[in-house]
């Protein structure tokens, strides 16, 4: 695996996450004869985000499956075709609709490799869009990344920019064990980026840098990434912003040398405080570097709530309520 | 001479030792968990006759998603008893090292699947398998197993209903043993289990799973039915649980027994008088056969038991193909 850096010589285009991941698709179905897609709408529609866009007519219906409506029915049947030797990519229209194969998820494609003495394993990369900031209320919004980043034997992973969403999903595809890949949906289409044409992959389990600094450091992922780094812009902040990128296994690492440095931590995630991933964060600095810190460990996250249609914006962490913490954490 | 136009005598004789065999290790099994020796047991007593019937229609590069009332089967297709006393006293020869519950087998190296505990999940899984075998352009069809309570999941209608629309070639069968856990088919149930299917666009079919030749007759059309056809089709065996659920089960509290093991109503009986009277079996092999059973599984029990149990560092690996940092470290701290 490389390490993620742009290789010389591949052309660059401004591309949005949505043909970013359409890109690293049409890759994989191109050149692994044993990969395939699954999911609703994914081929004549292209997919309700148009994800999968174009793949139908080029790779046929065979590879390309417009499945029933009915989520378990769609991963259940994804890990016994990765089981006996295909590369499925289910897609689930939306995370919230996942709760029906989370059964098939957790008990099944978890932990077949465990349970079988590693005489089988899944491969399968789940791909599902999480979080708000589309008027998707209570069922198009949430972001349920704990309850996938509590289970042992998931890769869980979010990319931020359609360069990382592109080489982390081809990254995925070379993992032999199942993958829950939660593509920030309120990022589709909003950020571009310089993607490269051709094959690359964002390493597995390690996070970026985003900015250096020496006072603060802010970790974040997914959809809460450009908002952050707005915080951090604007108000010309000397801060570390760590994306995390890899929820499961997270890179504890660069998490922990940045602590050390900074002595001072804000989380920023837009799922619920109470086990959010705040929460591990927060127990694995305490562990590791409790007395490094000048400052309590705080959290800026979506409230404990349902998901609300209407106040959105008030529900997910903005730049304010971002600030506001930073503060408290700069001022302590 | 040739019955159902197919077997020959030694081929019945044949699925008469594996019946007799599986009910004894079973039996064996059930006494070894109340000496302290086996940890749980989910007897398969009652479930010989279909297991020995889609036995021998079953093809070498045939797939069985079995679930975990499938012992006869796995000793019919040759799984070594050895390996499966390993796996019931979970020691350091079991192949998942000692990591399940007994019953939870894993034998794909004799075309079986890696069993689960919730009930049917294995079915939409069993549908993604014949996709794979359909794919990579292999021989073969599908067989995938449960019980009736199966039938009332959520996994059992979304399998039936991909495994229609994709047009997979799948045996589903339904064991219907009458009971699951405490509860009577009855209840589980207001319709005929074989016409589950039709509303998925997938016939049925029901027969006396107690019996030898309607088993036989009952599998060969569907197994005839799936291969030919390309096309899945659903499977009720009516048999009757003769023991217990499991192991930690008293169906005193729910239930008469209808059928006693070893009474004239008992399948395996029903087998060997039928083979009594076609000339096949005498009173002599039958003995013979029996007390072969007995010994063996005694004398390969007893060794099995001096294997020591699996080091307690198998905890950590196949979580996934390379531990994590997080593995790692609880390996390094705690084992």
């Amino acid at each position: 695996m490389d390490t993620g850096r742009r290789k010389e010589g591949m052309a660059m285009r401004q591309l949005n996450m949505v043909q970013a991941l359409n890109e690293a698709l049409d890759i994989i179905l191109g050149s692994d004869p044993y990969s395939l897609l699954l999911g609703e709408d994914i081929g004549r529609d292209g997919g309700v985000f148009r994800v999968t866009d174009g793949l139908l007519q080029k790779y046929g219906k065979e590879r390309v499956i417009d499945t029933p409506l009915n989520e378990l029915g769609i991963v259940g049947t994804a890990i016994g075709m990765a089981a006996y030797g295909l590369r499925p990519i289910a897609e689930i229209q939306f995370q919230d609709f996942i709760f029906p194969a989370f059964d098939q998820i957790v008990n099944q494609a978890a932990k077949i490799r465990y349970r079988s003495g590693g005489k089988f394993n899944a491969p399968v990369i789940i791909r599902t869009p999480y979080g708000g900031g589309i008027r998707g209320g209570l069922y198009h919004s949430q972001s349920g990344e704990s309850y996938f980043v509590h289970t042992a034997g998931l890769y869980v992973l979010t990319p931020s920019n359609p360069y990382d969403a592109k080489g982390l999903l081809l990254a995925a595809h070379k993992l032999n064990d199942p993958v829950i890949f939660l593509e920030p949906k309120r990022l589709y289409r909003s950020v571009k980026s310089d993607v490269p044409e051709g094959e690359y992959n964002i390493p597995i389990g390690k996070a970026k840098k985003l900015r250096e600094g020496e006072e603060i450091t802010i970790i974040t992922y997914g959809s809460m990434v450009p908002t952050v780094l707005n915080v951090v812009d604007r108000n010309k902040l000397d801060a570390d912003v760590i994306d995390l990128i890899t929820l499961l296994p997270m890179d504890v690492d660069t998490i922990i040398s940045s602590v050390k440095k900074t002595g001072r931590v804000v989380i920023v995630h837009e799922a619920p405080r109470t086990l959010g991933l705040g929460a591990e964060i927060s127990a694995l600095i305490s562990e590791r570097a409790i007395e490094y810190l000048y400052a309590p460990i705080l959290r800026v996250t979506g409230f404990d709530t349902p998901f609300p249609y209407a106040n959105e914006e008030h529900y997910l962490p903005d730049e304010e309520r971002i600030m506001k913490y930073v503060k408290k954490s700069l001022e302590y | 001479m040739k019955f159902l136009n197919r077997f020959d005598e030694n081929e019945l004789l044949n699925a008469y030792r594996v019946a007799v065999y599986s009910r004894t290790l079973d039996n064996r099994i059930m006494n070894a968990q109340r000496q302290g020796i086996v940890g749980f047991h989910t007897p398969s007593a009652g479930h010989e006759i279909p297991q020995v019937a889609m036995g021998m229609l079953l093809e070498k590069d045939d797939i069985v998603i079995n679930y975990y009332r499938d012992l006869t089967l796995l000793l019919f297709r040759g799984v070594p008893v050895e390996s499966l006393l390993d796996h019931f006293l979970a020691n350091s020869k079991d192949s998942s090292h000692g990591r399940n519950m007994p019953d939870h087998y894993n034998y794909r190296e004799y075309g079986f699947y890696s069993v689960q505990s919730p009930v049917a999940m294995h079915l939409p899984f069993a549908v993604g398998a014949a996709y794979a075998k359909i794919m990579k352009k292999e021989e073969g069809i599908v067989l995938a197993n449960t019980g009736d309570g199966g039938t009332s999941t959520g996994d059992f209608h979304a399998a039936l209903n991909f495994a229609s629309v994709w047009k997979m070639p799948i045996v589903f069968v339904i064991e219907n043993n009458g009971y699951a856990i405490s509860l009577p088919t009855s209840e589980q149930t207001k319709a005929p289990i074989e016409k589950k299917g039709e509303a998925y666009g997938i016939p049925g079919i029901s027969f006396d799973g107690n019996d030898i030749f309607s088993a036989l007759e009952g599998f060969m059309k569907a197994f005839e039915y799936v291969r030919t056809q390309k096309s899945p089709i659903l499977v009720e065996a009516r048999i009757y649980r003769i023991g217990p659920h499991s192991t930690s089960d008293d169906p005193k509290k729910y239930r008469k027994d209808e059928i006693v093991q070893g009474s004239s109503d008992d399948p395996i009986v029903r087998f060997r008088d039928k083979l009594k009277s076609l000339g096949i079996l005498t009173d002599e092999l039958d003995n013979e056969i029996r007390k072969w059973a007995v010994d063996d599984i005694e004398k390969k029990l007893e060794d099995r038991m001096k294997i020591p149990p699996p080091p307690k560092e198998t905890i950590i690996s196949d979580v996934y193909e390379n531990p994590t940092w997080i593995q790692e470290e609880e390996r390094r701290e705690w084992l």
